[in-house]
């Protein structure tokens, strides 16, 4: 992962070679010998590069151009532990030498030191491997913000964007720990553990924990959402929608709220109310998928065909490939066989069918 | 619009003309409530060995079957048991299942008239198992129309088909009828296929698979491999010769060319075009809906007539599967049980042979959320016109409280009174969880309310008898003469409420086949039977609470 950046960082230094082989202040059997590796270098020799750059530092031990490309041709030959030693000589040589700075934050952050990478990467502002050492110290804060500012740079990079999950999760924790150690009885330390156990299906644990924060506090926005969609998974609808109803009430814009609670009652069989609060829930949030999907079943089961219609049709141009696509497409092809319309009943079968095959359903 | 106005406006009209046959049903039917009070009866002392083992071979998990016949015509209803069979941990290769041992034994227990049974196994010769049978499900029907009732016996392994001497005891004809099948069957069924007066014979298979073929599932704990873990398998269906034999006809009647993962099977004529049509509940896969095209041939029908998938498009574990009509339109609905957080599935049967699924309009949505069901019912337990359903419920994973909490292995069993369309549980008269599996349906104790027996792994079977109330029923019993002389396949209408003859349904279990109806506050009946040879009779004026036989007229 980090390797994307280091090569990154080993182009940039191929660039500079390519002025550099004529760097004044060689004498020109070092020269010869740099420009020997350099050619070595392209070649991908990189066994040969690093014995010619050796060659150079051995001739001109005080100056640090060989150094850094003893040091590159190390990095690019994957010797990371053996790239350290000539690259910190060269910033003895030269303490503020940019590149010396990020192949040196670049290797001990692949050797895992990454406290020791972090000042050198800062001197370069190198802020995507900053944050990735960052993590690694457990700095979730400015991880979450170098990643942010180098996912700027590259906005669809995987490597940052994995990263960047990493060190989001790690702050959430870190905020949610400083949470229970502030006050460990209160609401929102009860939510913070029921939500843990949601996540991890101790449902019964989850109930306890959002009944005690609920206690506390029951006016908290969201916590009877929360506590709904742990009934909601364990299939106790009639809680569920006490629930739901209550987020709704205390939330009344709240459009997951009404699509829950709109959800929840069809499940039920109470195919009305359910109709009626999703689409509340579609004028609250228009082009919510799920709330279309529950709406056009809600709507089919009240005999409303053409409102049935119009909804998986809109699921269908939202998702086009997903599974609930699919499902949609199964939908439709139910209501049309139901209206006599073979043909387009037929249609939505392959339909339903290729995207079956195309999300590996089948 | 206007085909759905046409359509709600219909459906109106037809509800009103079924109000109007049933009359005091849907005006004025007294709510009387089902009150079943669990028992074991003296005499009924079996223990269904299962034999768990910590290899978790996967048929520990699945028998065993249980039927209601009147092997001896008495008049009473005797009971008969599959028993699983022993294995030995660690398994030798093969394993015979110990079935030689009385432990492993299937059993037949008589009724007698003080309500008490008598094991009757031995002596009815039916204490032979065979070698290498692991014991499943049980199907009933008078195959050579002698009048006795004959039992088949699926097994993994080979099953087998035991003919009713008439004289008390039974004789193993499995060699001669050549049906015995192989592999891992589960649950059976008799019915007339082709409408010429004899009972076939159609087994579901669950998968290709022997217990050296079991492999550890599992990530957590070891558990039982889902199907999917090995290939699929096709049913049998058996034609019946006349002659004591049978000939396997899965191949050239279509039956054959789907592979599925089959566990229950129930029979109706779907599409009223006066032949039996098959549903095959799959576990994991689509359900088959093998459509009877009349020649002999059949058609898997189950996507076109949308039975085969959830609502959602999403595969069922299918499991037990009963075929009859729970809403009184005149057409058999199907309900399927399957696993938690897929709804017990309501597929209702909207004419024109397209089904809908209804499982959250008829509220199965909120009794079916965390629960497991095997075999079921959709019997009229309250006589009030409506059927209701009973399901026998457990977990198939007897370790599954360590993957999710909110899961249980064992589990009461589920009574849902139907109001009108809508299920909504009742008392089952047992909140004793246990590991559920077979059921079967019928009036044991000829009250005219109908009981239940199930089985549990590792347990004695659960008598629920019903403890009745004061609205009227009637019960007929069919006999056949130019149909088959159960009247499998026969359509069934008793003031509005329709039933269609068989005793397959449930999981692995074969019911009391005659047909119950719930009168409700009415004291006389109209009665129309369309026999599977085509000839349709009336009766009118029937009195209520009676056992009735209906003989099949020689002529139209």
């Amino acid at each position: 992962m980090i390797y994307t950046k280091m090569i990154q960082a080993l182009l940039a230094l191929f660039l500079l070679a390519q002025t550099s082989t004529t760097a004044p202040g060689l004498s020109p059997q070092a020269t010869q010998h740099l420009q020997a590796g350099v050619d070595a270098e392209r070649q991908r020799d990189f066994e040969t590069a690093i014995a010619e750059f050796r060659k150079v530092t051995e001739l001109e031990p005080a100056a640090p151009t060989g150094f850094v490309r003893l040091g590159n041709a190390y990095m690019e030959n994957h010797q990371y532990g053996e790239a350290v030693p000539p690259l910190k000589t060269a910033l003895e040589q030269d303490p503020i030498l940019p590149i010396a700075h990020q192949l040196l934050g670049y290797a001990l952050l692949a050797q895992g030191y990454a406290a020791e990478a972090i000042p050198h990467l800062e001197k370069v502002g190198e802020v995507g491997a900053l944050g990735i050492a960052q993590i690694q110290t457990g700095q979730a804060s400015d991880a979450v913000s170098n990643l942010q500012a180098a996912l700027m740079k590259s906005p669809k990079d995987p490597d940052l964007l994995f990263y960047l999950s990493q060190a989001s999760e790690m702050l959430s924790q870190q905020s949610l720990d400083a949470l229970t150690a502030a006050d460990p009885k209160s609401s929102r330390t009860h939510q913070v553990r029921a939500h843990s156990y949601y996540v991890s299906h101790q449902f019964p644990e989850a109930e306890k924990e959002y009944e005690e924060a609920l206690t506390l506090r029951p006016d908290v926005p969201g916590l009877h959402l929360e506590l709904g969609e742990v009934y909601a998974a364990t299939s106790q609808w009639v809680k569920a929608e006490e629930e739901f109803l209550a987020e709704t009430r205390l939330q009344p814009g709240n459009a997951e709220a009404a699509f829950r609670l709109g959800d929840a009652r069809l499940q039920e069989g109470k195919t009305k109310e359910a109709l009626k609060e999703l689409e509340r829930a579609d004028l609250l949030r228009p082009d919510m998928s799920d709330t279309l999907y529950s709406l056009g079943k809600a709507a089919l089961l009240a005999g409303d065909s053409a409102s049935a219609e119009r909804a998986f049709t809109r699921v269908i141009a939202l998702e086009k490939e997903s599974a609930l696509a699919a499902q949609a497409h199964y939908a439709l092809a139910g209501l049309y066989r139901k209206q006599d319309k073979v043909q387009e009943a037929e249609r939505e079968m392959q339909q339903f069918h290729r995207l079956q095959d195309h999300n590996g359903q089948r | 619009m206007i085909t759905d106005r046409r359509e709600r406006v219909s459906k109106a009209l037809r509800v009103l003309a079924l109000c109007l046959s049933m009359a005091t049903v849907c005006l004025s039917a007294p709510s009387a409530a089902p009150v079943f009070h669990t028992t074991l009866p003296s005499g009924l002392d079996f223990t269904l060995q299962n034999s768990p083992t910590s290899f978790k071979f996967l048929i520990e998990t699945m028998p065993g079957g249980v039927a209601f016949l009147d092997y001896n015509n008495d008049g009473l209803l005797d009971i008969f048991l599959v028993n699983g069979g022993r294995i030995a941990s660690p398994t030798p290769e093969p394993d015979d299942f110990d079935r030689h041992d009385p432990r492993y034994w299937n059993r037949l227990y008589r009724q007698n008239r003080d309500g008490t049974f008598t094991d009757v196994t031995k002596q009815a010769g039916l204490a032979n198992v065979g070698d290498g049978n692991y014991g499943m499900g049980v199907a009933v029907g008078d195959y050579d129309n002698d009048g006795y009732p004959d039992i088949y016996v699926t097994n993994f392994g080979k099953n087998i088909l035991y003919h009713n001497n008439g004289d008390g005891t039974f004789t193993d004809v499995t060699a001669k009828a050549g049906v015995a099948g192989g592999g891992w069957s589960v649950s059976a069924g008799f019915l007339d296929y082709d409408n010429d007066g004899k009972l076939d014979l159609f087994v579901t298979r669950y998968l290709d698979w022997e217990m050296k073929l079991n492999k550890p599932c599992g990530v957590v704990t070891r558990q039982y491999c889902p199907p999917g873990e090995f290939p699929r398998v096709s049913n049998i269906l058996y034609h019946n010769r006349g002659d004591g034999t049978f000939e396997d006809v899965s191949v050239k009647s279509g039956i054959a060319g789907k592979k599925g993962n089959g566990l229950g099977v129930a029979f109706a004529d779907y599409d009223g075009d006066g032949f039996t049509d098959i549903f095959v509940s799959n576990d994991v896969v689509e359900q088959f809906l093998f459509h009877n095209n009349g020649d002999g041939t059949f058609t898997e029908q189950g996507l076109e007539a949308g039975v085969a998938l959830t609502a959602d498009g999403k595969k069922l574990s299918g499991m037990g599967v009963v075929f009859q009509d729970y809403d009184n339109d005149g057409r058999p609905d199907i309900v399927v049980t399957e696993l938690p957080h897929q709804l017990q599935t309501v597929f209702h049967n909207d004419g024109h042979g397209v089904f809908s699924d209804q499982s959250l309009q008829t509220g199965l949505g909120v009794l079916s959320g965390t629960t497991s069901g095997w075999g079921l019912g959709l019997e009229d337990f309250d006589n009030d016109g409506w059927k209701d359903l009973f399901i026998v419920q457990s977990h198939v994973m007897d370790n599954v409280e360590k993957l999710d909490s909110s899961l249980h292995y064992l589990e009461p069993p589920l009574l849902a009174l139907n109001h009108h369309g809508r299920f909504e549980q009742a008392d089952a008269g047992s909140t004793t969880p246990i590991a559920g599996r077979g059921a079967a349906f019928g009036d044991l104790n000829n009250d005219g309310w109908i009981d239940v027996v199930t089985t549990q792994l590792g347990g004695h079977p659960q008598v629920f008898l019903n403890n009745g109330g004061k609205v009227h029923w009637l019960t007929i019993t069919l006999r056949g003469t130019r149909s088959n002389r159960d009247g499998f396949g026969a359509r069934v209408q008793v003031n509005g409420q329709t039933r269609f003859a068989t005793a397959a349904g449930s999981y692995l279990s074969s019911n009391d086949k005659r047909l119950h109806f719930g009168l409700g506050s009415a004291e006389t009946a109209r009665i129309e039977v369309a026999w599977p040879s085509g000839i349709h009779q009336t009766l009118i004026n029937i009195p209520s609470d009676r056992f009735l036989e209906i003989l099949e007229p020689a002529e139209p």
